[in-house]
């Protein structure tokens, strides 16, 4: 039994090989590594059809360089062996010349450095925040393969610290949930708040899903701190938010864009987060992401809410642009022109098959093009990172009012001055 | 052509990595009966010790001292070894599922060691830059795979040769005897305690090589390379190729291996796409299919035991 799979297996793959895709060989193909079963695999799914239904978009406007585009899926399983095999077949079996993916950092990162810096392969993650792909990447280690069209924590911190310094606050302790994104955005914070001039009395990581964390909080209220930073997820945050007022912590918190949500304020109580600030990534006000709201409605009947959708159409979309522009399809000019096809002084184009059409009659006209999609302005920088535009937001009685926004290039600024 | 051949020396390296453990579990396991269900556990020891002593120094980690390659697998065993002296004296008297269950425990917890423990591990964020050895030596990533992959062939051979003498050495017999009646064994004046503790140990040294050689490869390790999923995947190799019998823990790997990506290959042509984002649900049936009737057709693995009285009665 076992034999014979292989056999048919080995034979399937005889013949699917043969198209490395250095002339442009139609169907052009695009490979996707994403955790469709799994711990993650509620959320992998939709980014999943989400990058799909990007592909499709592409195609409606008439594919790459005349071919129609193939999305070649492959399920990581939330594992990072898997992860790297998948990705590898889909570059030595199917000849694809972009990865799109993975969702967690785990397996986005061995992917990168095994699989697609020393194939020469492009990869454009929706979701991965850890920041050692920075590290890596200020080392010269992702030899520019590397992209993300999330948002990096790098914006959150730089918010959350002018936020609290802007509030008057001057000895702040931080909680912190215990994974690469609230580690990365803790030690993040501890060093912007110290350039704005506040200071640090704790930092503390909680362990998630724990029935208390008296132990966390008694640590934390060490030192008299007069505000609390808060990066956690609703249901621990409630639990630490409860025990934190409960042992007579100020109510002057701020807290990351993940308490945003109903059912944080709702099991603490609103009327004891009187003086509760936070930030979020706003969606930029701009006509590109309301189009893709209504785009992604129509299509699959409900709106894009969830982790990672609007930036994996845009992964899709740039990494196709490039593709189109680059005039071949190799992993390597697919990396040069991307900030070509992102340029901030090139001629705006938005999502959606028109908006593919025409950008691809600009870039067949010669022009550089500005890609404004479903997470708005996409600006590159020499690491691969994007910034967004943020708001920051306070409750007022149970409603959550909006009391402040800044614009990427407002974001870029911060971001600038505290990285100098 | 050229990808297919470059894709099957990267499959080789992933799966005689996997194999090396199994070999590792198969002595605790197959010719010990010692139920090692933490076997995840004992290869992140090794990888981390590969990538403390190997990689490059970094601000706020302890470890970069950019030690050579075999310094680093020597280390990795070591450093196992040790963790296995310390979990195999407190657990050892445990017999069967206890042990399991004392066993995975541990597994589980030097898993948040590697995540809480940052100063020497890095934390979530994981350990990057370890260097791959091939890489100073050929060009190309076909080249360097290939030559890797005779980095990792080498290791095997000699696990492999190692391992067989040692079970059919007067020691191997002793372990076969414990694992079958530890009370006759200690009856004739062996000590099954202490023998069962060197088996433990030297087991856990091979996973520990295992985990080492995985991150020199993969040039990272963070604490979610090390998940329980690990442990499973290694023993369904060992049950499926064949316990007690060296080359089917290697059979065991390349098949169980071959079974779990080349699902997802197969799964990635034969399913539209528009219902491929299902499709991964349907890949775990599929493993668990040809797992299932792998075990009913031969439930003792595809080459089990070599049976016999003794190697020199021929009958």
């Amino acid at each position: 039994m076992l034999q014979k799979y292989g056999l048919a297996a080995v034979a399937a793959t005889l013949i699917g090989v043969g198209s490395s895709a250095h002339a442009v060989d139609c169907p052009v193909k695009l490979g996707a590594i994403l955790p469709v079963s799994g711990p993650m695999g509620q959320v992998g799914e939709r980014i999943a059809e989400t990058g799909l239904f990007a592909v499709e978009q592409f195609n409606e406007a008439g594919g790459v360089l005349g071919c129609p585009v193939e999305y070649v899926l492959r399920d990581t399983q939330g594992q990072s062996a898997v992860g790297v095999d998948a990705a590898k077949s889909l570059v030595d079996l199917d000849g694809v010349q972009a990865l799109i993916g993975a969702v967690s950092s785990g397996v986005s990162l061995p992917v990168l450095t095994s699989v697609a810096v020393p194939s020469r392969v492009v990869q454009v993650s929706c979701c991965s925040s850890s920041e050692s792909f920075t590290a890596l990447a200020e080392e010269g280690k992702t030899e520019g393969y590397w992209f993300r069209t999330y948002a990096t924590n790098r914006s959150q911190s730089a918010i959350g610290a002018k936020l609290t310094v802007d509030s008057g606050f001057k000895n702040t302790a931080v909680i912190y949930v215990n994974t690469d994104f609230g580690v990365g955005l803790a030690k993040r914070f501890e060093q912007d708040i110290a350039k704005l001039g506040g200071s640090i009395t704790a930092m503390v990581a909680y362990n998630e899903s724990q029935q208390s964390y008296r132990a966390e909080v008694t640590k934390a209220l060490e030192g008299n701190p007069d505000s609390l930073y808060l990066v956690a997820f609703p249901v621990d945050g409630a639990t630490i938010t409860r025990e934190w007022l409960a042992l007579g912590g100020t109510d002057n918190l701020i807290v990351n864009n993940s308490l945003r949500s109903d059912d944080y304020f709702q099991a603490v109580g609103p009327q004891f987060l009187q003086n509760l600030q936070g930030y979020d990534s706003a969606q930029p006000r701009l006509p590109s992401v309301d189009s893709f709201n209504e785009m992604f409605e129509a299509r699959f009947d409900s709106p894009p809410n969830g982790p990672g959708l609007h930036s994996v159409y845009d992964a899709v979309t740039v990494v196709l642009l490039a593709m189109e522009a680059s005039g071949d399809i190799a992993g390597e000019s697919i990396r040069d022109h991307i900030r070509l096809v992102t340029s901030p002084d090139g001629i705006e184009v938005h999502p959606g098959p028109e908006g593919i059409a025409r950008a691809k009659e600009l870039l067949a006209e010669g022009q550089t093009i500005r890609y404004v999609g479903a997470t708005g302005a996409l600006s590159f920088d020499r690491n691969g990172d994007v910034q967004a535009p943020k708001m920051t937001w306070k409750l007022d009685g149970d409603e959550n009012v909006e009391t402040g926004y800044l614009s990427t290039a407002e974001v870029a600024e911060l971001i600038r001055m505290l990285d100098e | 052509m050229i990808g297919l051949f470059s894709y099957i020396v990267f499959f080789l390296i992933l799966s005689l990595i996997f194999g090396v453990a199994v070999l590792g579990l198969n002595l605790q396991w197959g010719f010990t009966g010692l139920f090692n269900a933490g076997v995840a556990g004992f290869t992140a020891i090794g990888a981390y010790t590969m990538a403390i002593l190997t990689g490059p120094a970094r601000d706020a980690v302890f470890g970069g001292f950019e030690l050579p390659f075999v310094v680093g697998l020597i280390g990795a065993m070591v450093a196992s070894g040790i963790g296995a002296v310390v979990v195999g004296l407190a657990t050892l008297k445990l017999r069967h599922e206890y042990l399991a269950v004392a066993t995975f425990g541990i597994a589980v917890t030097i898993q948040l060691v590697c995540l809480n423990w940052e100063y020497l591990t890095g934390g979530t964020l994981g350990l990057i830059g370890i260097p791959n050895p091939s890489k100073a030596w050929a060009d190309g990533p076909l080249a360097q795979n290939a030559l890797y992959l005779l980095v990792v062939l080498v290791v095997v051979g000699l696990t492999f040769a190692a391992l067989e003498r040692i079970v059919k050495s007067p020691w191997g017999r002793m372990l076969k005897a414990i694992r079958e009646d530890d009370v006759a064994a200690a009856s004739l004046g062996k000590s099954p305690e202490r023998v069962r503790l060197e088996a433990f140990v030297l087991g856990c040294m091979i996973m520990g090589l295992s985990g080492a050689l995985y991150v020199s490869f993969i040039g990272y390790v963070s604490p979610w390379d090390f998940l329980p999923i690990v442990t499973f995947q290694i023993w369904t190799m060992l049950i499926v190729g064949g316990s007690a019998n060296n080359r089917g823990a290697l059979l065991g790997a390349l098949i169980v291996w071959g079974v779990w990506t080349m699902s997802g290959f197969v799964i990635s042509r034969v399913i539209p796409s528009e219902i491929q984002a299902q499709g991964g649900a349907m890949q775990a049936v599929l493993i668990g299919l040809i797992l299932v009737v792998t075990l009913l057709i031969r439930p003792r693995g595809l080459i089990g035991e070599e049976l016999h009285v003794s190697r020199h009665a021929r009958s």
